[in-house]
């Protein structure tokens, strides 16, 4: 993010870096950033949070899923100075004063977890479901859920712990 | 991630984003969304100097308007669109088509209008050049076409993927434009050239402002088909919208629009098919052959490793699926579709 | 025998609160000061020579601290085996020549990403154009283009061209066997070109720094990696850090050397900072390592009542422009051909082609899939040609227990039969059977089963896996293994093992894992012999702990050892219920009684410990593995006949996996497994064109999504068990269950529709063609010989 020589063929694009205010998980941070810089890289670079995972860079897996304003955006193909102003919240957002949240432990309950790098956008997508739809039917989570990809479970246990976490009778497998 | 610098302005309407397009010239590109525009500038397929943004303009909701028409703001994301009350009641079609776009990240990003606008595709193009197909074809302002070889610099048979655009122009919409000249209408048909080099109809500083759909008359029934592998995250095979009036004293069709997406340049009208049903009963043997002079009178292109046999074939059975469909909501017979059964929130 | 507290139960992971808090560190989530971004220049062209290379434009660019081609290389070659037979043929840069779109020939490092690719794109480099061959018997003909020359060993065995390896073995006389059988078939089949789809990326951060390599970099095995980077590099071991991170899925894509990791290490060792490399999507699926392609030619005789007398099988492998892992899948073509039935007489051949395409990788199963296809195909097609249900063939072919492999190996406590039963009797397999086609909607179900088997661990560097487990002071337990959690969960089953070892809670249990320094040396994420090998190690290491603990307890209380007993960290005289320690008190007491011992255990393990090394890859001669795990797998379909859609409705899933250490992390292997039988069955297809990948890229290779999710059923046949103290006998479940599903969906598409698949993916086009001909031949059951050669296109896709 910071040009550590000033190259003569990049000088002139200083003049485009803007510095944007971007509140993630209730903290508001000063960044400065450009035009191309995607709001992927500015959270895990220049903020630090490396939760949020960036699986193609063309927004055809879903790990780099965020919420912006409350409604999931995939941030490997958003705009960071288009956030400017605007709530972002990342996986590191959701559990609250050491809890996690019910999402998160049905995670952990269902096994729906192997290796991990699909569950941050997974958790963000299914967050986005269950605040608009407390009680998904299967065939409305499979549609919030379409584009994130998971290539170590099948999905089986990823959807049984959306029905645990939405109190739809899925108990937990694992203790 | 993009690999230059290009400069971003943020213009606080339309209006102004059309000046600004007018004032910056060929080097700027429109950017709603950004789900079109950014991962064609991180192929490099287009390198604009200047992008114009104008992804924060809130849009207005959809209204019907006093002559019954319906219109939505270009700018409206495909999410609402699925979700919004107007449209699954007077464009349940529609509804259906916002609502199998991608996935649902993108379709809480992605625009109507940019989803109408959408360039064409094809395996060679849709992709990064540093070392695979590095010359540039004739899409990218090269001197060869890597699928075609014998093909001239003037034909591209990159395919046009829009799952919204046949389901609107089934549907007769026009759409208002902003450009030099202020606003002017068209219909959403004339927007598609037909040329895979260049398949939006629309100047460099034109911008889709809204898409106006006419009420629908009495006997109205639709039949809307996206075929595909998977169940998501997928540019169809084919994709099939059909419109049809029934008269409904005497069952036979009054009007019918076939729009075919995904197999050409543009959508196509398949207009032997809209012949068979004209005036013909909307029984399962006019279906049938309406369906039969629908498959064959389509020159699909190979696509997306599909080939044009298979393209037929899939579009052959499905077809005749959709029309069975718009003919039983037509004749009145449509009890099981609507809200509950799509399931949606 | 005592209940157990740990093994056996669903435990939840260890790592999973840091993976659902965004916690968990992946290889590019490490940051460093001053990290620079390292770029490839990859090669335009399937095969071609380098005439020269100018990277003097590159240099100057400001921005750019380092360019690197095969001439900054010590010029050492690495390769995925390394054998006398097969020494290894890689640089890790192009020298002189490049023999796959794709393959590196120079690497940057730069200040940021958009110079650093200013920098490859100003890398002039020239080629000469030289012939390319992309199918497997092109490039066996004497005239095709030589990739490279065969070796002296090989070429003594066969004449034909870009031979990288061969396999052959056999046993009895399959002549007089194919006499004496009552019914003879030879088909062939063919398996498509599919990748793993891991979902991080491959990453790398190097760091050189005070003469120390430290290296964080998404793989299998981190002594596999120092080893091969040590190597190349020409550094001593001790110079290289293999860091632990989490690992974002690998599937067989993550082993071996690649020159990615070189260069980010190279590049470091020559400007002195860290440097990261990621390969992008594109990189991965077009220039990286994909699963073997196949080909299967299979002659099986029997006798009339099914029992399988001689089979003769040839398999060709596309192995992609370097030997790589390819001759390692055409010996194990073999082992995947003989495990689960008995052959009385066996002919086998493998060879391994070279071609203009990146080299492959194992994938999932490594050839089991594309086997277990062609073989459960054939079967199913014998039995009805001879009027034998499915099941019952297969009963009377399976490996019963305690056979002995004419390999010499010992199939032990083989659960195969009871397999079988289980899983015919859960589907409902018979009554189903067959009904298919008296269906007459167009929509129709048919009902498959497939029968694998896979081999839990096996000799291949470093062949052991250490661990060590200290005590902490107040009795809690730190566990140092170099096993490495790709997602399987590793770190927990160990967890569980040492748990239950010395009576611990778990949470008193900490792993530290998979760093070269710090943890003991391991054998890998990639032999399926975690389990077995590292958790025997990691028993051993804490039942070691537990004998000094109880030592130093018995000596105070002035009993015998076996006097005690150890529940909730206490340990107690059974005799003399009053003499009790908690382990804090026996800690202290053993470093003050026994010159300062702090209580730490020891424990190492290896598969077949009297067999000084592999078995030969040529002959197959030699031991391969003492634990093999058997499996039925049963799948149900749903086919559109106006359309050729299918998709898997139900997959049931029947193993001995010996017994589960945690069943619910088996049960995640085993959906996970579905899941990509049906993405290789149906949906997965790298489509290639002259040695360019045309979809590389997410939307365009389609994986899974949550709408084809099917329903996965999963059952244990439990043929060893766990005794505390005891030595374990365990078999694999990571890899071996992606054959059997691929193998009965073939099946059970022939059973809903009277198609023949004879190559993946089993496409609608390929359903409605061969539905076509049955409609042509106007018999809607059984289908022709003749007619199944038109029913498929070949492996590589061509637009029309």
């Amino acid at each position: 993010m910071n040009d550590e020589s000033m190259p003569l063929a990049t000088r002139s694009a200083t003049r485009r870096s803007q510095v944007v205010a971007i509140c993630v998980n209730d903290e508001w941070h000063e960044v400065t950033v450009r035009p191309r810089h995607m709001l992927v890289e500015v959270l895990r670079e220049a903020i630090g949070l490396t939760g949020t995972k960036d699986g193609c860079e063309q927004g055809a897996c879903g790990a780099c899923t965020v919420l912006i304003d409350g409604t999931p955006a995939l941030s490997c193909m958003t705009v960071a100075l288009e956030c400017d102003g605007k709530q972002v919240r990342t996986v590191e957002g959701l559990a609250q004063g050491g809890q996690v949240s019910p999402i998160q432990q049905a995670f952990l309950d269902q096994g729906a977890i192997q290796c991990g790098f699909c569950t941050p956008g997974m958790l963000m997508s299914i967050t986005s479901l269950l605040e608009r739809n407390p009680r998904p039917s299967v065939p409305e989570i499979k549609k919030a859920l379409e584009g994130n990809l998971c290539r170590c479970t099948g999905y089986n246990a990823i959807v049984d712990a959306v029905l645990q976490a939405s109190g739809q009778g899925v108990q937990p497998i694992m203790k | 991630m993009i690999l230059y610098d290009f400069d971003y302005e943020r213009p606080a309407s339309l209006e102004q984003a059309s000046a600004d397009l007018r004032r910056l010239g060929k080097g700027a590109r429109l950017a709603a969304g950004g789900t079109a525009l950014y991962p064609s500038m991180r192929v490099e397929n287009d390198c604009p100097t200047t992008v114009v943004s104008v992804g924060a303009l809130t849009p207005t909701a959809p209204v019907r308007q006093s002559d019954g028409s319906i219109r939505i703001d270009a700018l409206m994301r495909l999410a609402a669109l699925e979700r919004s009350e107007l449209i699954r009641d007077a464009l349940p079609m529609l509804a259906e088509a916002a609502g199998v776009v991608a996935g649902a990240q993108i379709r809480h990003m992605a625009t109507l209008g940019g989803n109408l606008c959408q360039d064409t595709r094809c395996l060679y193009l849709n992709q990064k050049h540093d070392y695979q197909f590095k010359s540039p074809c004739y899409k990218r302002g090269g001197d060869l076409c890597f699928p075609y070889p014998n093909n001239t610099p003037d034909t591209c048979w990159s395919v046009y993927m829009s799952d919204t655009a046949p389901a609107l122009i089934a549907l007769n919409a026009g759409v208002e434009i902003l450009g030099e000249g202020g606003l002017r209408r068209a219909s959403l048909e004339s927007l598609y050239t037909g040329s895979g080099l260049s398949p939006i109809g629309l100047a460099s500083d034109d911008i889709v402002r809204a898409i106006v759909v006419p009420a629908a008359g009495g006997g109205f029934g639709w039949g809307y088909r996206k075929s595909a592998r998977r169940g998501g995250m997928e540019f169809g095979i084919s994709v099939m919208a059909v419109a049809l009036s029934a008269d409904e004293g005497m069952q036979t069709c009054s009007s019918a629009r076939i729009v075919i997406g995904a197999i050409r340049e543009a959508p196509i009208r398949a207009t032997q098919a809209e012949q068979v049903l004209s005036a013909a009963p909307l029984d399962e043997a006019t279906i049938a052959r309406a369906a039969a002079a629908a498959a064959g009178e389509i020159r699909p292109l190979p696509h997306h490793g599909f080939t044009k046999s298979y393209i037929r074939d899939d579009l052959r059975v499905k077809i005749r699926r959709v029309l069975q469909e718009a003919a039983d909501r037509a004749l009145g017979s449509a009890a099981q579709f609507g809200r509950s059964a799509r399931g949606l929130s | 025998m005592e209940p157990l507290s740990y093994v056996g139960k669903s435990v939840r992971r260890k790592d999973g609160p840091d993976k659902v808090t965004g916690r968990a560190v992946y290889s590019q989530d490490v940051k460093l000061p001053g990290t620079l971004v390292g770029r490839i220049l990859r090669s335009p062209h399937p095969h071609a020579r380098i005439v020269r290379i100018d990277a003097s434009r590159a240099r100057q660019l400001p921005g750019v601290k380092a360019v690197i081609t095969v001439d900054d290389t010590k010029g050492i070659k690495h390769g995925f085996v390394e054998t006398p037979r097969y020494p290894p043929d890689q640089e890790v840069l192009a020298r002189d020549r490049v023999r796959f779109v794709g393959e590196e020939i120079a690497a940057v490092a730069a200040v940021d990403q958009v110079i650093a690719q200013r920098a490859i794109d100003l890398i002039d480099v020239e080629y000469e154009l030289l012939p390319a061959v992309f199918d497997p018997f092109e490039a066996m003909k004497p005239d095709a283009p030589e990739i490279h020359p065969t070796l002296p060993n090989v070429r003594s065995e066969t004449a034909l061209s870009n031979i990288a390896g061969r396999t052959a073995t056999g046993w009895g006389d399959v002549d007089e066997g194919f006499a004496q059988a009552d019914y003879v078939r030879e088909d062939r089949f063919e398996s498509h070109l599919r990748t793993h789809g891991y979902l991080e990326p491959q990453a790398t951060l190097a760091h050189w720094e005070d003469d120390k390599l430290n290296v964080w970099t998404s793989s299998m095995g981190t002594f596999v990696k120092r080893a091969k980077l040590a190597k190349v590099l020409d550094l001593p071991y001790s110079a290289v850090r293999i860091h632990k991170t989490y690992v974002g899925g690998t599937f067989g894509g993550k082993i071996d050397l690649y020159s990615h990791e070189y260069c980010a290490a190279r590049l470091s060792m020559i400007t002195g900072r860290p440097v990261r490399m990621v390969a992008t999507r594109e990189e991965i699926f077009s220039a990286y390592r994909h699963g073997q392609p196949l080909v299967m030619e299979i002659k099986t005789g029997v006798r009339k009542d099914g029992i399988i007398v001689a089979q003769q099988v040839r398999a060709i492998n596309n192995a992609g422009a370097y030997r790589g892992s390819g001759v390692v899948v055409i010996f194990l073509a073999w082992g995947f051909t003989m495990l689960p039935y008995r052959i009385p007489n066996l002919a086998y051949e493998g060879l391994s082609v070279y071609t203009n395409y990146p080299l492959r990788a194992p994938q999932r199963g490594h050839g089991c899939p594309q086997i277990r296809f062609a073989i459960e195909s054939q079967l199913d097609r014998i039995a009805e040609d001879l009027g034998i249900d499915p099941v019952t063939i297969r009963l009377r072919n399976a490996r019963k227990p305690w056979e002995e492999l004419p390999n010499g190996d010992n199939v032990h406590e083989a659960g195969l039969i009871d397999c079988i039963k289980l899983a015919a009797e859960k589907s409902g397999f018979l009554a189903r059977h067959g009904q298919g086609r008296r269906q007459t909607s167009t929509i129709r179900r048919g009902i498959g089963m497939g029968v694998s088997s896979y081999f839990g661990g096996s000799l291949i560097y470093p062949n052991g896996s250490g661990v060590i487990v200290k005590m902490a002071d107040d009795g809690s337990a730190t566990v140092l293994t170099g096993a490495i959690d790709v997602g399987q969960g590793a770190e927990t089953v160990i967890a569980q093992i040492v748990a239950e070892e010395l009576y611990l809670p778990i949470e008193d249990v900490r792993i530290i894992s998979s760093d070269t320094d710090t943890t003991p040396q391991d054998i890998g994420a990639w032999i399926s012999g975690m389990t077995y090998v590292t958790g025997n190690a990691a028993r051993q290491a804490a039942g070691n702990a537990r004998t000094k603990l109880l030592q130093v307890a018995a000596e105070k209380f002035g009993c015998e050892i076996e006097a005690l007993e150890t529940r909730d960290k206490i340990v107690r005289n059974r005799a003399n219920p009053d003499q009790q320690l908690t382990y804090r008190e026996v800690i202290a007491l053993s470093i003050a009684t026994r010159r300062g011992d702090t209580v730490i255990g020891e424990g190492f393990w290896r598969t077949m410990r009297d067999e000084p090394t592999h078995p030969s890859l040529a002959t197959t001669k030699g031991r391969w593995s003492e634990n093999y795990a058997f499996s039925c797998q049963v799948a149900e379909v749903e086919v559109d006949t106006e359309t050729g859609e299918a998709r898997v409705l139900k997959a049931w899933t029947v193993h001995d996996c010996g017994f589960a250490v945690n069943p619910a992390l088996v049960k995640g292997q085993v959906d996970g497994q579905v899941s990509m039988a049906l993405g290789h069955a149906f949906l997965e297809e790298i489509l290639t064109k002259d040695g360019y990948t045309l979809n590389p890229s997410w939307l365009d290779y389609r994986m899974p999504t949550v709408h084809e999710m099917a329903s996965s059923d999963d059952a244990e046949i439990v043929t060893e068990q766990y005794t505390v103290g005891k030595s374990y006998r365990v078999k694999e479940v990571g890899e071996g269950l992606v054959s059997g599903v691929l193998a009965a969906i073939a099946n059970a598409i022939y059973d809903a529709t009277g198609v023949r698949m004879q190559s993946t993916p089993f496409t609608p086009e390929k359903l409605l063609r061969g539905l076509r001909q049955l409609e042509r031949k106007g018999r809607p059951g059984r289908q022709d010989r003749d007619a199944e050669k038109d029913a498929d296109e070949p492996a590589a896709a061509t637009l029309d």
